[in-house]
């Protein structure tokens, strides 16, 4: 157990790299990591039930001009991650279903107030410019590659310790929850979960129709063959 | 006679453009890590160390773009700069400017391109092939983001150079626009897929509050999506209280 959460905790810091400093190459979205943390705690449904209405609500988020959106990165490892603690204590579905609807919640208020965080990493990274620009002027080359070093340690660090907070707030506190009421839980789950999913798809839909009736009658027609084709090709 | 950029620099200049957000801030932006990655062009331009830095210096200036296509200005102003160096460019500000204006036409482009249709899309194509199998879907969904992502940042730089601050002509604008209509189309079509792949998951429909709450969502999801504010994530956490309060008094 203490090595699973070492690496939920390092996977958050890669999480957090990838999301803006390094690369940006999606590592960081819940459905990537919650596909990794469900192999790596053996319990692929509760991870993968978090994920994607995370990744689903995610979707819909940009990073565009200065706006810092919401850490769907660090957000999502923190959800998946405390889903995932607390249902290796419950073998039954119910319990898992209640470990889920506290997963996704933690999840997103997670990535909501990691907004504050990036806010603050960028904040540090003026200061970390105004250095780099003063030794420059002093004929150091090497300090625009030294501040590169020290914001990808940051970026890591503040990603690390913040899913470690969440995640340590959210086991200790809701622990206790999940054993006593864990019926009233996975009740929640069950009206949640597809409203959350309605709610992100619905985001995504109107991203993509951009109020073109060609885009709607694709969206119907996709609807109903889709819909003919699991119920004829299944029988 | 004055150096020429070389293959190797170019290569250097793209393998640096991961870190270009690195030092995000809002001052400048990606300003730094704008002269981070174009570090190797100067240093094979400017063998005397005291221009060398004076050119390093403005390139910290404020720059914001889209970060993929990040890569095509770096490449066009690499272009441009080694103009100057040559003596053919003696404007220093015309650089400055023909960055700014790549800058904010590369963010018009790319920002819709990445941020509204790719990503959405990706994820959207993850979403539906991990209902099923949830190794195919996270692979899925970094196939298809890093198929435009990486190849465009790869490949940006040496466009840009070779084609200076033409390279947004006609030519790549209108592939871009193409793939975006494109996306937006069969991205309509897949959510509507996903949709149905939710209301009857392999075959046997779900129950009838589960399909009513899923209409729901998707009521109060393009109700909610005229606004910006508050933010889906917002309805989101809403809606998970609501839902609480809900089987609480059940």
């Amino acid at each position: 157990m203490n090595l699973q959460l070492l690496s939920t905790l390092l996977l958050a810091g890669v999480a957090a790299l990838d999301a803006t400093p390094v690369a940006q190459t999606f590592l960081s979205q819940p459905l990537v990591m919650g596909t990794l943390l469900g192999a790596l705690w053996g319990d692929w449904r509760t991870a993968m039930q978090v994920a994607v209405v995370l990744q689903i609500l995610a979707a819909s988020t940009a990073p565009v001009g200065s706006r810092t959106p919401e850490d769907y990165a660090v957000g999502g490892v923190t959800g998946i991650g405390t889903a995932l603690v607390l249902s290796a204590a419950h073998p039954f579905t119910i319990a898992r279903d209640a470990c889920a609807m506290i997963g996704v919640i933690v999840g997103l208020l997670a990535a909501t107030l990691g907004a504050s965080v990036l806010r603050w990493q960028r904040r540090r990274n003026e200061g970390l410019a105004r250095w780099c620009e003063e030794r420059l002027q002093m004929g150091d080359e090497t300090a625009l590659g030294a501040a590169q070093r020290a914001a990808v340690v940051l970026a890591f660090a503040a990603g690390v310790a913040y899913c470690a907070a969440c995640m340590a707030a959210a086991v200790f506190g809701l622990q206790r929850l999940v054993t006593t009421e864990s019926l009233w839980l996975a009740r929640a789950w069950h009206l949640a979960q597809p409203l959350w999913l309605g709610l992100g798809l619905a985001q995504l839909l109107h991203a993509f129709v951009q109020r073109r009736l060609s885009r709607i009658a694709v969206f119907g027609g996709a609807l109903i063959a889709a819909w003919l084709g699991y119920v004829v090709g299944t029988r | 006679m004055t150096e020429r950029v070389t293959s190797r620099d170019l290569a250097r200049m793209t393998a640096r453009t991961s870190l270009l957000q690195a030092t995000w801030n809002y001052e400048r932006q990606q300003g730094l890590g704008w002269a981070y990655c174009f570090a190797p062009v100067l240093e094979r331009l400017y063998p005397d160390a005291a221009v060398r830095r004076a050119r390093l210096a403005e390139h910290t200036g404020y720059f914001n773009t889209q970060p993929t296509l990040a890569s095509v200005a770096l490449g066009a102003v690499a272009h441009l700069e080694e103009q100057r160096a040559a003596g053919v460019l003696p404007e220093d500000d015309g650089i400055l400017r023909v960055k700014s204006m790549l800058g904010s036409a590369l963010a018009a482009v790319g920002d819709r391109l990445f941020w509204f249709t790719l990503r959405p899309f990706a994820a959207l194509l993850g979403v539906w092939l991990a209902l099923d199998r949830p190794w195919l879907g996270a692979l899925a969904l970094l196939a298809c983001y890093n198929a435009g992502h990486l190849t465009l940042r790869v490949r940006g730089v040496r466009w840009g150079y070779a084609l200076g601050p033409e390279v947004l002509g006609a030519g790549l604008r209108g592939n871009l626009e193409r793939t975006m209509r494109t996306l937006a189309g069969l991205g309509s079509g897949l959510v509507g897929i996903t949709v149905a792949a939710l209301l009857v998951p392999r075959g046997d429909p779900q129950s009838l509050p589960f399909q009513a709450t899923l209409a729901a969502g998707i009521a109060l999801g393009m109700i909610t999506a005229q606004r910006a504010r508050p933010s889906s994530t917002q309805w989101a956490l809403g809606a998970g209280a609501l839902c609480l309060a809900a089987a609480w008094f059940r």
